[in-house]
């Protein structure tokens, strides 16, 4: 599946996709998960450190006159890309990064060449895409999460996350659509909760991660949810979303 | 005095904004707050309401879509797109996106 979580920023969106990403490999799924916030912080739930690894300007040549400007260097393909690239994180994962605003302008356009080309051509049928979008709506009106057939918002039962979710509806009426847009409520405190977001965004919420002080505890301690509170209620919200969204995967969980 | 609040998402910047602008304008200082998140929230958290929240950023959107005259300055400006949010604090949206990019 090709899945991103866009909302408000500090709604949960990287604690979310990197726990889901990762629950997915440990099915014996391949999973590249894939961070788009110039700060990122999804690298954290995959255990991997402050990771500056913008894919390097060698691994990109200039395009033909009538395609891309920038592509991939001949012999690179998306999944050797992801293989040279990709720094393999807890349970598997892949992580990819692009957006950075360390590097200078020029090398971003090479990096985000590859990038989309990456995203764009790896093999649906073999590869996951868990996708971590930058809060707010910028980046997820511009369509950075076109990749995605699956767009979840993830949204906190207050005011201001409310509204953000409710703009970001719009993307409904862009020409790239995704096929599924729906929410994800996050800190839900309330049985209420769930179906007020419901009635205020008109999207269907496919699930209701509880607030959870272990998961909190954990995030304070530097820790994943799944490292630093493995039986929360959190992650067996997040298990739940990762059986529904993909039916057919095997029952038994492998630490790789 | 002119103070920008900046930090990651979810940290608490709009609030703490808010909170900043109202207090001192208790004091009887004249305060403008500005919102210059392209995801405008600053109205909510000052208190003004979320259907004038919304007012103020489709007046916003007017301007962009060249329905309204560019002013002349900033006082006609926060004149015509502000708002007067509690405590006497006036609020204007300086950015928002609303559409979806075609491409």
């Amino acid at each position: 599946m090709r899945v991103a979580f866009v909302g408000k920023g500090g709604v949960g969106k990287s604690m979310i996709a990197g726990t889901f990403a990762r629950l997915l490999a440990r099915r014996g799924e391949d999973v590249l998960a894939v961070d788009t916030d110039p700060m990122p912080g999804l690298n954290f739930m995959l255990g991997l450190p402050v990771v500056d690894i913008a894919i390097p300007d060698e691994a990109v040549v200039e395009g033909p006159p009538d395609g891309d400007r920038f592509v991939l260097r001949p012999g690179l393909d998306a999944i050797g890309a992801v293989e040279a690239y990709a720094p393999v994180g807890a349970d598997g994962v892949r992580y990819l990064q692009f957006g950075n605003l360390r590097g200078p302008v020029s090398t971003q356009f090479r990096s985000q060449a590859a990038f989309r080309q990456i995203v764009r051509d790896l093999p649906e049928d073999r590869w996951h895409l868990i996708g971590d979008l930058p809060g707010g709506t910028r980046q997820a009106m511009f369509g950075w999460g076109k990749f995605a057939d699956t767009v979840a918002i993830v949204v906190e039962p207050t005011p201001k996350s409310i509204s953000t979710a409710c703009r970001l509806a719009r993307m409904r009426e862009a020409t790239w659509a995704p096929r599924e847009l729906v929410v994800v409520a996050n800190r839900v405190r309330l049985a209420t909760d769930a179906d007020d977001i419901s009635a205020r965004t008109g999207l269907r919420v496919v699930a209701a991660i509880p607030d959870d002080p272990e998961v909190s505890a954990a995030d304070r301690a530097g820790l994943a949810p799944l490292d630093g509170a493995p039986h929360s209620p959190f992650v067996a919200a997040v298990r739940g979303l990762v059986d529904q969204s993909v039916p057919t995967l095997a029952r038994e969980e492998v630490t790789r | 005095m002119k103070v920008a609040v900046i930090g990651k998402g979810g940290s608490g910047k709009t609030t703490t904004s808010a909170i900043v602008a109202r207090t001192l304008a208790r004091t009887g200082r004249d305060v403008v707050a500005l919102d210059c998140d392209t995801n405008p929230n600053l109205g909510i958290s000052l208190g003004i309401g979320d259907d004038e929240a919304e007012r103020l950023m489709a007046m916003r959107q007017g301007l962009e879509a060249g329905d309204e005259e560019h002013a002349r300055g900033w006082d006609v400006l926060l004149d015509r797109f502000g708002t007067d949010a509690p405590d006497g604090v006036r609020l204007a949206v300086v950015s928002w996106i609303e559409n979806p990019e075609p491409g």
